[in-house]
């Protein structure tokens, strides 16, 4: 809790009373200024540029709802959509599974953690566009690690054009944003494994609880709190995907790849439809609002019930 | 650590003694497997970079046979890399030195004094730093200030979105901090600024470094941002560089844009290794506390 301030001495005048009570404002005020300008007013001036028909050269004209009416019924924004909701659930499912089985791995009391956890960790420090780039050569048909690995493992079957074919790419894309961020997750869920109490595990021991038993009725409802961060901060970064899909395919095959972030910037800056990407900009933020707020609900109801 | 009763409970008996070692084995294994899956394709790319154009398709798994330290030469030179690592330097440190200031500040009055509107403001901050920004406003709002193509732009682009999480770890440290020691300084004839830079800051290198990290890593990777805002070449960070030397490249010159992902990886990647408490803590801060 923040405490008062020093109480004044009596003689002090009303003009420093004053100003000790403004400065607290003044502290705060510069960060403040560049936090108001360069991220609050944008999400503000943004509103009023979403009614306009603006190529950002010519005078823009006030066209009231009509951007809002045709995303509605433009078939690209429910494809563009689904692309967001597949790759959820493709990168949220692959990197809760697998940092969690690693975080319990590297809980138990083991040689070469400090090895394996660097290890691990190290593509959360790498850039996008370097791990992009990599991934568009991995990923390489004919001379790829990848395919060349399947190949030399007799499994020919599974060889694919991994970026160029539009029912594979975006699941391509799946794979390289959970490579590049399990890591992170596991950290994440280390820290909630350590703030476990280890009389919780003997309790349950004694109470004849099988290894699955103490896993789903002691450790899972403790994690509650880390899963509900890992899985937010998985479900924000594939509503908000730009880098991945922008470097390795550019939305394509098809389109098989866009996503609602690429499209704003594709519809702004490729075609100059300002005020058109200005309002899919704001369709973007109430769904990210919504899906987050109903996730937290979810989250957090099934802690009541139990 | 924590597992050690565990250890001990399980250590009585020869059956379960194999059972542990078992266990033991299937964890590494697992670790393993996944650690090779993440280390390879780093390492192969170092590898690729001193590879020529034939060998990257004739000889995929082995090691270059006559290193084509060319590679490098080439990178450097066409892509310009020495301008784009000292424009990433310019804008990450940039942005580290503006973030730390601002946000110690205001996460000391956050922490320390108590004022109207604290709350609301901390809260607004919440609801907001995860919001995606509209791309159309942000950008109209830079070209009206004279700030895209320009270092500060940059800087102030990316500093905006790390404040309020900045913020948030300054203040938790500040409140760990006594108050005594502020009072001290006072009594001493301090005023409340200079205490707070004399005394608080000296002993605060914990969140400094955390947000530094933080701030860094973030600015240097960072894309997005320059793509929007940096028009001319000699203004291009790495990323953005990379990114159209690749557009350029890319379906010839392989091998050196191996030998380009590498200078750019290298460097931050043997600082990670040394420094990898700090890394993982200050990039994962604000999703764990402490």
């Amino acid at each position: 809790m923040p405490e008062t301030s020093q109480p004044l001495t009596s003689q002090a005048s009303g003009v420093a009373r004053r100003f000790s009570k403004l400065a607290p404002y003044l502290w705060v005020l510069p960060a403040l200024t560049v936090y108001g300008i360069f991220k609050l007013y944008p999400l503000v001036s943004g509103l009023q540029m979403s009614l306009l028909r603006w190529d950002g050269i010519e005078d823009p004209r006030y066209i009231g709802l009509r951007n809002f009416e045709k995303i509605l019924s433009d078939p690209m924004t429910g494809t563009v959509l689904l692309n967001n909701v597949h790759y959820a659930v493709g990168t949220v499912i692959g990197k809760i599974v697998l940092s969690l089985l690693l975080a319990i791995l590297l809980h138990q009391a083991l040689k070469g953690r400090t090895f394996y956890r660097t290890s691990l960790f190290m593509p959360v420090v790498m850039s996008f566009v370097v791990v992009g780039v990599l991934w568009s050569w991995l990923f390489n048909p004919q001379f790829g690690l990848i395919n060349s690995f399947l190949r030399g493992l007799g499994l020919e079957f599974l060889v694919q054009d991994w970026l160029g074919d539009a029912a594979v790419a975006l699941n391509s894309l799946i794979l390289v944003d959970i490579w590049k961020w399990y890591g992170f997750h596991m950290v994440i869920f280390l820290a909630g494994l350590q703030s476990i109490p280890d009389e919780l595990y003997e309790a349950a021991r004694i109470d004849g609880a099988s290894v699955w038993q103490q896993f789903r009725h002691v450790t899972l409802p403790m994690l509650q709190p880390v899963m509900i961060v890992n899985v937010t901060i998985s479900v924000m970064g594939a509503f908000n995907v730009f880098d991945i899909p922008f470097i390795m395919t550019a939305g394509g095959p098809a389109n098989a790849t866009n996503v609602m972030a690429l499209h704003i910037y594709i519809r702004g800056f490729k075609f100059y439809r300002f005020g058109f990407s200005a309002a899919l900009s704001y369709v973007l933020l109430v769904i990210v609002t919504l899906v987050a707020a109903i996730q937290l609900k979810l989250m957090t109801s099934g802690d009541n019930r139990d | 650590m924590s597992a050690a009763p565990f250890t001990q409970l399980n250590s009585k008996g020869g059956g379960i003694h194999w059972r542990r070692i078992l266990v033991t084995i299937f964890n590494h294994s697992i670790l393993i497997l996944f650690t090779v899956i993440i280390v390879y394709p780093v390492l192969w790319m170092i590898l690729a970079s001193f590879k020529t154009p034939g060998e990257l398709i004739s000889n995929i798994w082995g090691l270059p046979t006559d290193p084509a330290y060319q590679n490098y030469a080439d990178a450097w030179e066409k892509a310009k890399l020495g301008r784009a690592l000292l424009n990433s330097g310019i804008v990450s440190i940039g942005a580290v030195l503006v973030v730390v200031c601002l946000s110690s500040i205001a996460g000391y009055a956050f922490a320390k004094f108590s004022f109207r509107f604290s709350t609301v403001i901390l809260l607004v901050m919440v609801f907001t730093m995860q919001a995606p920004v509209p791309i159309i406003p942000f950008y109209v709002l830079f070209v009206r200030l004279k700030l895209t193509d320009s270092y500060l732009g940059l800087i102030l682009a990316i500093a905006s979105g790390t404040i309020p999480l900045a913020i948030f770890i300054f203040q938790a440290f500040f409140r760990s901090i006594p108050s005594e020691l502020r009072e001290a300084a006072k009594i001493d004839g301090c005023s409340e600024f200079s205490a707070f830079l004399r005394v608080v800051m000296p002993i605060s290198g914990p969140a400094v470094a955390t947000v530094s990290i933080l701030t860094f890593v973030g600015a240097w990777n960072e894309y997005f941002m320059p793509l929007l805002l940096i028009r001319s070449d000699e203004l291009r960070p790495l990323t953005l560089t990379i990114q159209v030397f690749f557009l350029q490249f890319g379906r010839a010159e392989w091998n050196v844009i191996f030998a380009t992902l590498s200078i750019a990886t290298i460097p931050i990647i043997v600082v990670y290794v040394f420094l990898q408490r700090w890394f993982i803590r200050g990039l994962t801060s604000g999703s764990i506390k402490g």
